[in-house]
């Protein structure tokens, strides 16, 4: 294990973090097409960054950046990681990013249509966990963890909750990106993938509580899993209330002679609020899992 | 060589490559829609007893304010145009302008409807222009795969996108000094928003229609409609106020080489602006598309 290797993760997981708002401020300021070029930027690879080109541009800059920060974090992997699977992991970080890049070269080149730009959006979220994922495996208290805590194998399971929590804040992720990319900021959103956003909010709000509240009440001596736990509950909190503002200031906006700073600032706040909230996740998951140990019980049919 | 789960990745990359050359390379500069023009029906023959559909669009109540535009994203536009507005609402002395008025339907003199005729495409191109980092005209009327030349008359670059929901999307840049760009549309759809994604304030509406008979009002409200052969027709004018555009409708007849007056009004009903209680509405009534 290498301090710096983590080091080095963590700063990828939080340049993809930054990348994801530079990504929600392009879907915010309808700046997607803002070129019909790519991967240059009008015939250049350095335009003039003005109007809605800055952040459209701005988000192609970004995304290199990450790309490369990726292929040093690969091979910096290779070089100094022991664990195999880990290494494996740079890899395919490598691919996501690689695949992610051309998703938006495609997304830009077909004009938007919802399925590519949704699917690039959602990629976003996978390449995103990747990241934050390598850097837990990287971390000091993977590769040595101070305790180990044994549950009796009866109740809930935390492990079970966990990823049902991961799996529904994924899915609203999804949502939520399909319901940003299906209409621009002069058109009204549309009624079902809103009410599937909401209902999705209430999904995330009892999952991710009941996850929470068992690991607090089972485990509230261990700041390992109840630190994680802790921060995404306060997360999800900031996030609903976001939720509510970004969908106020944006049933007003078609009526907007062009997208105003509020609901851009919102509904971008809104996605990264979304991202944390995952991030979190992620790590408490991660960390569930390290740190639990099952103990199945046995049990031996009487003879008759 | 490779475990399967590289593979699978490897594979994963080729293909979104390949995707992406293949639309790099599928050249969007020329349009390919010129040829998919309704050609069916009876070439129409002027018979010179045509008339005229004539009108004024009025606006009552209080005329909206136009919302200043924050321009200050792109010095260029700024420079050039310091004041600019919002242009939806046109209104001078109770008259609205920018209304697209266009024949429907309709059954001739001669008991013929008036889309069983075909009518000749202009060869004139229409002009759309990018001037003041808005367009002009505000609003545009061509027919079927007439021409549309487009031009950039400021310091800056646009991109010039049409999002029409019958034809497909087309979106270029155009850096300023760049030569003009033509885009014709086969399908009649009315009408087709016309956005700047580089500044998201520029809009245009284009109205495409298989015959020659519309018109747009002028800054006093009128229009003309010339050339209409005799008969009874549904006219439409159709103003982008509203959440989806407001339409208006009137039956009107045409007489031989005479005149039929058609006159709109629109009202504080079509802004369609949300009060602080209209949040609710997005829910109640599903409108995917703002046109």
């Amino acid at each position: 294990m290498s301090k710096g290797v983590h080091r080095f993760a963590l700063l990828v997981a939080c340049a993809t973090f930054f990348l994801i708002i530079a990504g929600a401020n392009v879907t915010s300021h309808d700046a997607g097409l803002a070129t019909s070029d790519w991967p240059r930027s009008n015939g250049t690879f350095f335009p003039k960054m003005v109007g809605n080109l800055f952040w459209e541009h701005g988000h192609r800059i970004v995304a290199t950046a990450v790309g490369l920060l990726t292929i040093a974090l690969a091979i910096y992997l290779q070089v100094r990681e022991r664990r195999s699977w880990v290494k494996r992991l740079g890899w395919i970080a490598l691919g996501g990013v690689i695949a992610q890049g051309l998703l938006g070269g495609l997304t830009v080149k077909m004009n938007l249509p919802l399925v590519v730009s949704a699917a690039h959006a959602t990629l976003a979220q996978l390449f995103f966990l990747i990241t934050v994922s390598l850097a837990v495996f990287t971390s000091r208290s993977w590769v040595t963890p101070d305790s180990s805590v044994t549950e009796d194998g009866e109740g809930v399971s935390i492990r079970a909750l966990c990823v049902v929590a991961l799996a529904v804040i994924l899915t609203q992720l999804v949502l939520g990106a399909t319901l940003r990319h299906s209409a621009t900021w002069d058109q009204d959103l549309p009624t079902a993938l809103l009410l599937a956003h909401v209902g999705g909010a209430i999904v995330v709000t009892l999952v991710l509580g009941a996850t929470v509240a068992t690991v607090w009440l089972r485990h509230r001596t261990e700041k390992y899993l109840t630190r994680p736990a802790l921060v995404a509950v306060t997360f999800l909190f900031i996030q609903l209330l976001l939720g509510l503002a970004a969908y106020i200031t944006r049933a007003a906006s078609p009526y907007d002679p062009q997208p105003l700073t509020p609901m851009i600032s919102v509904t971008v706040a809104h996605v990264a609020c979304g991202a944390l909230v995952f991030a979190t996740t992620i790590v408490l998951t991660l960390r569930v899992f390290r740190l639990l140990r099952i103990d199945r019980q046995e049990y031996v049919l009487a003879p008759a | 060589m490779f475990s399967k789960r590289a593979r699978l990745w490897l594979g994963l990359i080729a293909t979104l490559s390949l995707l992406s050359l293949a639309s790099s390379c599928g050249g969007a500069k020329t349009d390919d829609n010129t040829n998919t023009g309704d050609k069916s029906g009876k070439p129409f023959v002027a018979k010179g007893d045509e008339g005229t559909i004539t009108g004024k669009i009025s606006y009552t109540g209080a005329a909206p304010e136009a919302k200043k535009i924050d321009t200050s994203a792109d010095a260029a536009c700024t420079a050039k145009s310091p004041n600019l507005t919002t242009e939806d609402w046109a209104i001078k002395d109770g008259k609205l302008a920018n209304t697209y008025v266009y024949i429907k339907s309709g059954t001739l003199a001669d008991g013929s409807k008036i889309g069983d005729w075909t009518f000749e495409t202009p060869a004139t191109p229409a002009a759309l222009d990018q001037n003041g980092c808005h367009y002009k005209p505000h609003v545009l009327g061509v027919m079927v795969n007439q021409p549309i030349t487009i031009t950039n008359s400021d310091p800056t670059t646009h991109n010039i996108h049409f999002t029409p929901k019958n034809n497909p999307d087309w979106n270029q840049s155009q850096p300023n000094g760049a030569a003009s760009m033509t885009h014709k549309l086969a399908v009649a759809e009315v009408l087709i928003p016309v956005k700047c994604n580089q500044h998201p304030w520029m809009k245009s509406y284009v109205g495409v229609t298989k015959h020659p008979f519309f018109a747009v009002s002028a800054e006093d409200g009128s229009f003309t409609i010339k050339g209409v052969p005799p008969g009874k027709y549904t006219v439409v004018a159709w103003h982008e106020g509203g959440a989806n555009g407001t339409e208006k409708t009137m039956e009107v007849t045409v007489p031989a080489k005479g005149s039929a007056p058609a006159d709109f009004s629109f009202g504080a009903s079509a802004l369609g602006q949300p009060s602080s209680l209209q949040m609710l509405p997005a829910i109640e009534f599903p409108m995917p598309m703002k046109h």
